[in-house]
């Protein structure tokens, strides 16, 4: 009776099968499982002539903007050099650099997806944001030994080289933030009262933590205060009232969400509560948020960075921003000065990618990772002066040295002491 | 019924219907899906595992909407939520088998109790109610974090090819899916096929009818939606098989409506339509990275209103639109008349010979 709708299903599985394998067929060439490499032999994605580095990130969807970024910074910073002649690596030989960037939408089935089309053909992962995107396929990178280095989440778990040895972080760790800030704190010498609201999440936990940590056994700050909001929250009013009764003159508020960021300004200044505050490094862009929110109302705004700010007129005439801006327009397909700090942040990881390959006496990914984790002080262009990378410390991402700096009604400026 | 033996058409038909081919057809499917994996590359594997996974998912949708008629726009939960419990399960060193049938029990249940709810209010508070799902499990996920991992999700690898066997990762993982994956095939063809199929279709094509005929449209509509839910239960175990990662991206709101899309674009109300939409729903993104990443969106987009127009009964009215095509031209040509011969065949044209559940269902 049903001989239609049989036929139907054989062909519609025929067509299915031959779709996935048309697919894989374009995507992986070698038939080889990983695991099955002779010692010493080139690894996949490295000839005498070419790296290639793969990039799963998103490109599309809400992260679409830093996503972008993320690919943008080292296409440009390696566009540049292949323009030049090339990267010259330790083994003595020069290779043109080429970046295979997928875009996952920020899900991480299709983060996975995109490493398991990936890591036949790429000599390493790189960049990538987020992280549940990074964790997807972050055991399987391990299993295949496949590096997965300079990744942009603040995650400590992808900088534990125990846990993690073919992982390496990019950007500081949420504790390191929020130090940076308890130590300058801490050593004002002054009588602090501060109020503390976070992100239900790792997020905040991971400020808070590093924070508490600096300012342990500092006699003048004392915590008045401490709330927390989930990041699905749509508002932080009732928060905001309840600490602004504790009377606290400082507010150390660690908060990864945009619109709440602003709101809280605003409703801390409606309640004409005005204590110098901390800022996340991701949720302190004086254009997108701080103007918005009214920020030069208060004493004073503090966050923390390791990288020039391309954007601020301070810096327009410094020769690694003007050089950093014109390859971005070339080379990195992004013709309008970015607003987010993640085009700057992949440039560096260009850079420090670079140092790792001069340094490679091999060319496999065993000794990419040996020369990566052994970089020490180096400066990245467009770094800030008392910051540099360093990989060689475990349980650290490659940059986790930050300034505090402090808003100046257009941009930031560095600062030496709380005042 | 008549059977007109001259038409080259019915003869093929005839053929199909010797019972050799009848078993010789679904044999040969499973000696191929048997063989496959040990013959594709590892990629080719990967992302056939992918497709089980989604076929899956999109399977337990079609039962609730494609043959029941409920608009489910929470079907991403149950995924997300059998692959959490998936996870805790294995992280604790739980038996793999008691971890499976908790996959299956724990959103069947949850199933249970929401379609308790939502199908007493029927028509689109249905999809309200499921709209919330969702909306509700990304920050009850984050939340309940010595369960779920928070917002860093939790991985579990325990589908490493097992010593001895001498297969490859992806291999054992391809086989764990098309066996798994099968049998709920398999188990949910007979449902549909059955007496609950049938009753499924009238309670889809009018709830007066189904009551006058002593079907309760309420009691098929929660047994349609706990069913929908243990499949999407089974989809988030082959998820952890596969991905073997979880968090609460998993179970945003977006890939519930991407998991709508593919029922849609496969065909509603079809088995082979849910494999082919679990085709779309991993193929599709790969291959629009393929032509421009920073493109995907727009391109997914696009391809999803082509589809739409084209074949507005989804890819799987393909092979028909085909061959009515393919039956209509030379018809045309080569016989003189067979317009004004009351043929049954030709006359009734290709509606006639759906089988009679298909067509409850489509309707």
């Amino acid at each position: 009776m049903s001989t239609h709708s049989r036929s139907q299903r054989a062909l519609g599985i025929a067509v299915a099968l031959a779709l996935a394998v048309t697919v894989s067929a374009c995507g992986g060439r070698d038939a080889g499982r990983s695991g099955d490499a002779a010692e010493g032999a080139p690894s996949p994605g490295i000839t005498d002539t070419t790296v290639t580095l793969g990039i799963t990130t998103p490109l599309s969807g809400p992260t679409a903007g830093p996503g972008t970024c993320t690919v943008a910074g080292v296409t440009a910073y390696f566009g540049a050099k292949n323009a030049a002649g090339g990267v010259g690596f330790g083994d003595g030989k020069t290779r043109t650099v080429e970046i295979q960037a997928l875009d996952d939408t920020y899900d991480p089935q299709q983060a996975a997806a995109n490493y398991d089309q990936l890591k036949g053909e790429v000599f390493a992962m790189t960049a990538g944001l987020g992280t549940p995107t990074n964790r997807a396929w972050r055991e399987a990178a391990i299993a295949d030994e496949v590096p997965q280095v300079l990744i942009m989440t603040g995650d400590p778990l992808f900088s534990d080289t125990q846990q993690s040895p073919w992982q390496l972080g990019f950007v500081p760790i949420y504790q390191n933030e929020g130090a940076a800030f308890g130590e300058l704190l801490a050593s004002s010498g002054a009588a602090h009262r501060v109020a503390i609201l976070s992100q239900n999440d790792d997020f905040g936990a991971g400020y808070v933590e590093g924070f508490k940590s600096a300012i342990e056994g500092a006699g003048n700050i004392e915590v008045v205060g401490e709330l927390t909001y989930e990041a699905t929250d749509t508002s932080v009013d009732a928060q905001i009232t309840d600490l602004a009764n504790s009377g606290a003159d400082v507010f150390f508020n660690a908060m990864s969400v945009t619109p709440l960021v602003i709101a809280a300004l605003q409703k801390a200044q409606q309640l004409g509560w005005t204590p110098s505050w901390f800022l996340p490094s991701n949720t302190s862009s004086p254009t997108a948020i701080l103007e918005p929110g009214g920020a030069a109302a208060f004493p004073g705004i503090y966050s923390v960075s390791f990288a020039k700010a391309p954007q601020s007129p301070a810096f327009a005439q410094d020769p690694d921003v003007v050089e950093y801006l014109a390859a971005l327009k070339q080379y990195g397909n992004y013709p309008d000065p970015p607003a987010f700090p993640h085009c700057h942040w992949s440039w560096m990881i260009g850079a420090t990618l670079e140092q790792a390959f001069q340094n490679m006496k091999e060319p496999t990914r065993d000794s990419f990772m040996e020369a990566l984790r052994a970089i020490k002080d180096f400066q990245a262009p467009l770094m800030l002066p008392d910051t540099a990378v360093t990989t060689s410390e475990s349980g650290q991402p490659a940059v986790s040295t930050v300034v505090v700096q402090k808003y100046n009604g257009r941009g930031y400026d560095t600062v030496e002491a709380f005042e | 019924m008549t059977r007109p033996t001259a038409t080259p058409a019915s003869s093929f038909s005839a053929l199909r219907q010797r019972p050799w081919v009848r078993w010789a057809v679904p044999l040969l499917l499973v000696v191929v899906l048997a063989v496959l994996p040990l013959v594709l590359t590892e990629a080719a594997n990967d992302t056939l595992a992918r497709i089980g996974v989604f076929a899956v998912a999109v399977l337990g949708l079609n039962v609730v909407m494609g043959y029941t008629g409920q608009i489910s726009l929470g079907q991403i939960f149950f995924l997300g939520l059998g692959a959490y419990v998936t996870a805790y399960g294995v992280t604790n060193d739980w038996n793999i088998v008691l971890v499976f049938v908790l996959t299956c029990l724990i959103p069947a249940v949850a199933g249970l109790l929401v379609a308790l709810a939502a199908a007493r209010l029927g028509g689109l508070a249905i999809a309200m109610v499921t709209i919330a799902l969702p909306i509700v499990g990304v920050p009850l996920a984050k939340r309940l974090s010595e369960f779920t991992g928070g917002s860093q999700g939790v991985s579990a690898r325990f589908t490493d090819a097992p010593e001895g066997s001498g297969l490859y990762d992806d291999q054992w993982q391809l086989y764990l899916v098309l066996v798994i994956g099968g049998i709920v095939f398999v188990l949910t063809r007979f449902l549909v096929r059955g007496k609950y199929g049938r009753a499924f279709a009238i309670v889809k094509g009018n709830e007066n009818v189904a009551s006058s005929m002593g079907i309760s449209p309420y009691r098929y509509k929660v047994l349609a939606f706990t069913i929908a839910s243990l499949i999407g239960g089974v989809s988030g175990f082959l998820y952890m098989v596969v991905v073997q990662y979880t968090s609460p991206e998993t179970m945003s709101f977006g890939h519930s409506i991407e998991l709508l899309v593919a029922m849609v674009i496969g065909g509603a109300g079809s088995i082979a339509g849910s494999l082919l939409g679990g085709a779309f729903y991993v193929v599709v993104p790969n291959l629009t990275n393929a032509v421009d990443p920073s493109l995907t969106a727009l391109l997914q987009g696009a391809l999803l209103l082509v589809v739409l127009f084209v074949l507005p009964g989804g890819l799987v009215s393909l092979p028909r639109a085909v061959m009515r095509g393919l039956r209509r031209s030379p018809a045309g040509r080569g016989h003189a008349a067979p317009p004004t011969t009351p043929s049954p065949t030709t006359g009734s044209g290709p509606a006639a010979e759906e089988p009679d559940t298909e067509r409850l269902g489509r309707a």
